[in-house]
C-alpha cells in the first residue's frame, strides 16, 4: 500500500507541474503561432534545403564557441604554468588575471573589451567576442589545469628527471597526458559553459543564436515561440555534448582500471 | 494539510483563468489609483537627469495624463525590443514611449490617434562618410549603420538602405558609441536626437541629410480590444492638442536645447 | 614539485615587466592619439552621490542605488536558490525514481540553457502568469508608509516590486540548479557507515536523514554554497536585459547620459570587482580556518 502511495505522489507532482504549464499556456491570452517558427529554422524550396536565420545564428554560436574553446585552453594552460613557475612577476600576473576575471561578470567584461579595449587596438566585434570569451573561460580552465598539475605525484618528476628527460619533454610526455586524463571531465564541463556563455555576445551585435532570436522577436513579436525554440536549440547542443562527454569519460575510466 | 494546500493552489489557478476576464484598463487604473506606463530611454523623449529622475517629452505627457485622471504615475523602464511583449503580458497599462504607429505593431496592439509626429534622421561620421549627402550614398554594401534593435529606425533602414550592413544594439547609447569610435558610418534614429548629437560633437560628426527621410505618427499603445481606453486616450489627445499643451512641450523638448542643463 | 618553490627575480621577470609596461603605455597613447578620447573622471562621482539642495544633504544617485539593488537581488535569489536547490538536491540524492527524475530534469534543463535566454523566458512567461495575479504591487501601494519603507529597504519600492520579484525568481531558479548539485554531492559523499550507525541506534530512515546526515551535509557544502552566492552576484548582471535597475543597467543609463564610455565601464568593473573579491577572499579565509580537513 505505502509503496503504491509513494509511486503516486511524484506522479501527481509531475501532473501538477503539467497542469500549471497548461493553465499558463492557455490562460496567457496569447495567440500561439507555432507554424510561423519553421521558416526561421530552415526553408525547403524546390528540393533545396536552405537554413533559416535561427540556424544561421546557431552556426555563429558554434563557431565562436569552438574558437573560444581552443584559445581558452591555450590561455588556461599558459597561465597555469605561469602560476606554478618560480618567477614572481609571472606568478603575480597570472594571479591578477585569474582573480580579475573570476570576480567580475562576463557581461561587463564583454562590454569593457568591446567598448574600451578593442577600439584602441582596432579589433573587430567578432574577434572581441572570441577574446572576451576565451579570456573568461581561460581563467576557469587555468584553475582546473593548475589543480591537475599539482595533483601529479612528485615522484613522476623525479622519475622523469632520473631517466634524463629534458624539461619540455617531461611536460609533453609525462605531465600533460596525466593532467589531461585527470581534468578532462571538468574541462569538458567548461566547454558546455562556454557554449552557454556565448549567448552574451549578442549584446555587442554578433548575430549568434540569441541575437537572431531577439531580432526575430522584435520584428514579429512571436515572443514565446521563438524563445522556446532558441532554448531548445541550446538544450539540444549542450545536452548532446554532455552526453558525448559522459560516454567518453566512461571509456576513459574503463581504460584506467 | 499538504493536500489542503495543493487544493487551494489549484483552485486559485483555476480562478486565475476567470478573473482575467475583460475589464477596461481605465477602470483598473482608477481602482488602483495608479497608471503604469511602459517606456524606454530615448533622448529627448525620455531620459534620466543628473539626479536620476526621469525627464523628457513623453514623461511630461504621461505626467499630465496621470494628473488629469487624478491618479499617481509609475514608469516601467523596459528594453525596447521587448516592450510590446511586456505590454501584452500586463507589465504595464499603456506604452507612452515615442512609439511609431506601424502596421506590423498594429497587428499586436491598438494605437491611439497620433499625438506627435516624428521622422527618421541620421548622424554620420565625418571621416568615414565623407561626402555622403543622400540616402543612396548610404545604400551600399560596405556601409555600416548602427540602429537600436526593434525600433522603427531599424525598419526604415532596412527599407531605404537595404544593401547597407546593419549593426543592432539594445541601447541607443551603444549605437552612438559605435559611431563616435568610427566603427560604423552612421546611426539612424528618430528626430531630433541625431541632429542634437551632431551638434554636441561637431568636429567628429555631421548630419548628412537635410531633412528627415520618413515621417511617422506617434501614438499610445494599449492591449487589443479595449475600446474604453482608446476612446479616453483619443479624446485626451484631442483636448491637449486644442489647449496647446502638446505644441508647447514639443517646442521645449524638440526645438530648443534649454533642457540640456538638466542632463549634463 | 617542491612544496615551497623559491621565488627568484630573473630574466623572464624583467622581460614580463617590460612587456606589460609597453602594452599599458601603448594603450594609453593610442587612446589619446588614435581615438582622440578626452578623459573626464570629474563627472563620475556625482553619479554616486549628489548634493540635494532641497534636502540640504548628500543623496545617493543611480550608481549607489544600482549597487544596492545588485546586492539585494543576489541575497534574495541565493535564499530562494538555497531552498529550491536543497529540496532538489535531497530529492536527487535520496528520493524515489520519480523524485530523482524531477530533480534531474530541473537541474539538466537549467544547466544546459544560457542564463540570458532563461531570464528572458522567465520574465515574460512565468512571472506574468503567476506573479501579477498576486497583486503584490497593489497591496504594497495601499499599505502604510512604514511598511512601504521597510519593504523598500529589503526589496524594492511598489513601482518595481513585480519586476524585482520576477528577477529574484528567475535568478533563484537558475542558481537553485547549481545548489542542487552541490547538495546532492554533499549527501552522496557522507559515508554509508553514518546511515548504518544511526539505524543501529534505532533511528528511523527520515530521522537518520534529518538528524545525522543533513547536518553533516550542510557542514560539508557551506563553503561551496558561499561560492555560489558570489556567482549569483556576477550572474545578476544579466537581469539588466529585462530592465531591472541594478548596477549594469544603471551603468548603461549613465553612459547614455554622458557618453563617458571608458570611465563608466571601468568604474562599473571596479565596483563588481570590489564586491565579489572582498566576498571571495573572506570565504577563502574562513574556509582555511574552519573547513573540514579530510
Amino acid at each position: 500500500m505505502s509503496r503504491v502511495k509513494k509511486g503516486i505522489k511524484p506522479f501527481l507532482f509531475i501532473l501538477f507541474l503539467l497542469f500549471i504549464f497548461i493553465v499558463g499556456y492557455r490562460n496567457l491570452e496569447y495567440n500561439w503561432q507555432w507554424y510561423r517558427v519553421k521558416p526561421y529554422l530552415f526553408v525547403f524550396e524546390n528540393g533545396v534545403l536552405t537554413k533559416g536565420l535561427l540556424l544561421e545564428g546557431l552556426f555563429i554560436t558554434l563557431k565562436i564557441s569552438s574558437f573560444g574553446l581552443v584559445f581558452s585552453f591555450i590561455i588556461g594552460f599558459v597561465s597555469a604554468l605561469a602560476r606554478l613557475s618560480t618567477s614572481p612577476v609571472l606568478k603575480a600576473l597570472s594571479w591578477i588575471y585569474v582573480e580579475t576575471i573570476r570576480n567580475t561578470p562576463l557581461l561587463i567584461q564583454i562590454f569593457l573589451i568591446y567598448f574600451v579595449i578593442s577600439p584602441v587596438f582596432d579589433i573587430s566585434a567578432f574577434s572581441s567576442a572570441i577574446i572576451a570569451l576565451s579570456l573568461f573561460e581561460g581563467a576557469y580552465s587555468s584553475e582546473i589545469i593548475r589543480s591537475g598539475i599539482i595533483n601529479i605525484p612528485k615522484g613522476q618528476y623525479e622519475a622523469a628527471q632520473s631517466i634524463g628527460l629534458s624539461v619540455p619533454a617531461i611536460y609533453l610526455k609525462i605531465i600533460i597526458p596525466q593532467m589531461l586524463r585527470q581534468t578532462l571531465p571538468m574541462l569538458a564541463g567548461q566547454s558546455v559553459s562556454l557554449i552557454k556563455d556565448s549567448a552574451l555576445v549578442s549584446t555587442i551585435s554578433i548575430f549568434d543564436l540569441t541575437m537572431q532570436g531577439q531580432r526575430i522577436v522584435s520584428e514579429t513579436f512571436l515572443t514565446f515561440e521563438i524563445w522556446f525554440t532558441v532554448a531548445l536549440c541550446y538544450l539540444i547542443i549542450t545536452a548532446g555534448l554532455s552526453f558525448i562527454i559522459r560516454q567518453f569519460e566512461n571509456r576513459l575510466k574503463f581504460v584506467n582500471q | 494539510m499538504k493536500r489542503l494546500l495543493s487544493v487551494v493552489v489549484m483552485f486559485s489557478l483555476i480562478l486565475m483563468g476567470t478573473v482575467s476576464a475583460q475589464e477596461s484598463v481605465i477602470e483598473k487604473i482608477q481602482k488602483q489609483g495608479v497608471i503604469r506606463v511602459g517606456m524606454s530611454t530615448f533622448v529627448p523623449w525620455a531620459m534620466k537627469d543628473k539626479q536620476g529622475k526621469l525627464v523628457g517629452f513623453e514623461i511630461d505627457v504621461a505626467r499630465k495624463l496621470a494628473q488629469d485622471m487624478g491618479v499617481k504615475i509609475e514608469f516601467v523602464p523596459t528594453a525596447w525590443s521587448g516592450i510590446i511583449p511586456a505590454l501584452l503580458t500586463g507589465k504595464f497599462d499603456v506604452i507612452i514611449g515615442g512609439m511609431g504607429i506601424t502596421p506590423e505593431r498594429n497587428l499586436k496592439v491598438n494605437f491611439s490617434m497620433p499625438y506627435e509626429y516624428s521622422g527618421m534622421s541620421m548622424v554620420a561620421h565625418k571621416q568615414k562618410a565623407q561626402g555622403f549627402s543622400s540616402v543612396e550614398d548610404f545604400n551600399k554594401k560596405d556601409v555600416r549603420i548602427a540602429v537600436r534593435m526593434g525600433t522603427t529606425a531599424e525598419q526604415a533602414t532596412r527599407k531605404y538602405m537595404p544593401k547597407a550592413t546593419l549593426k543592432l544594439f539594445e541601447n541607443e547609447s551603444q549605437a552612438l558609441q559605435e559611431l563616435s569610435l568610427g566603427r560604423v558610418h552612421a546611426v539612424v534614429s528618430s528626430a531630433p536626437m541625431p541632429v542634437f548629437h551632431a551638434l554636441k560633437f561637431p568636429d567628429k560628426l555631421f548630419v548628412p541629410l537635410k531633412e528627415n527621410f520618413t515621417k511617422e505618427p506617434i501614438g499610445f499603445a494599449v492591449r487589443k480590444g479595449d475600446h474604453d481606453a482608446l476612446n479616453y486616450f483619443n479624446n485626451w489627445i484631442i483636448n491637449m492638442d486644442a489647449q496647446g499643451f502638446l505644441k508647447e512641450r514639443t517646442a521645449y523638448w524638440f526645438e530648443s536645447k534649454k533642457w540640456e542643463d538638466l542632463v549634463k | 614539485m617542491s612544496n615551497k618553490p623559491v621565488l627568484r627575480f630573473g630574466l623572464i621577470d624583467a622581460a614580463a615587466v617590460i612587456v606589460v609596461a609597453v602594452a599599458v603605455s601603448v594603450f594609453f597613447s593610442r587612446v589619446s592619439s588614435v581615438l582622440d578620447y578626452h578623459w573626464n573622471w570629474d563627472a563620475i562621482p556625482s553619479y554616486f552621490f549628489f548634493w540635494d539642495e532641497s534636502a540640504g544633504k548628500f543623496t545617493a544617485n543611480i550608481l549607489v542605488k544600482g549597487f544596492l539593488t545588485t546586492l539585494k537581488l543576489s541575497v534574495w535569489s541565493t535564499v530562494l536558490g538555497f531552498f529550491l536547490g536543497t529540496l532538489s538536491g535531497i530529492m536527487g540524492a535520496k528520493g524515489s525514481f520519480e523524485q530523482r527524475f524531477v530533480s534531474r530534469t530541473y537541474v539538466e534543463t537549467i544547466r544546459n540553457i544560457p542564463s540570458l535566454v532563461l531570464v528572458i523566458i522567465f520574465y515574460y512567461f512565468v512571472s506574468s502568469q503567476f506573479l501579477d495575479v498576486l497583486y503584490l504591487d497593489r497591496w504594497l501601494r495601499q499599505s502604510s508608509p512604514e511598511v512601504q519603507s521597510v519593504i523598500n529597504f529589503f526589496f524594492s519600492g511598489p513601482d518595481r516590486i513585480n519586476s524585482f520579484i520576477s528577477a529574484v525568481i528567475a535568478l533563484g531558479i537558475y542558481e537553485g540548479a547549481y545548489v542542487s548539485e552541490i547538495v546532492r554531492g554533499g549527501i552522496i559523499a557522507i559515508p554509508h557507515g553514518q546511515w548504518e550507525a544511526s539505524w543501529s541506534i534505532g533511528l528511523s530512515r527520515s530521522k537518520a536523514f534529518r538528524l545525522v546526515i543533513l547536518p553533516q551535509t550542510f557542514r560539508r557544502v557551506a563553503f561551496p554554497l558561499a561560492g555560489q552566492f558570489i556567482s549569483t552576484i556576477k550572474d545578476s548582471a544579466i537581469v539588466s536585459v529585462i530592465s531591472i535597475q541594478e548596477l549594469t543597467f544603471q551603468g548603461m543609463e549613465v553612459m547614455a547620459a554622458t557618453f563617458l564610455t571608458f570611465e563608466v565601464w571601468v568604474t562599473i568593473t571596479l565596483l563588481y570587482f570590489v564586491l565579489t573579491f572582498s566576498f571571495s577572499r573572506s570565504v577563502a579565509f574562513l574556509e582555511n580556518k574552519y573547513a573540514l580537513k579530510q
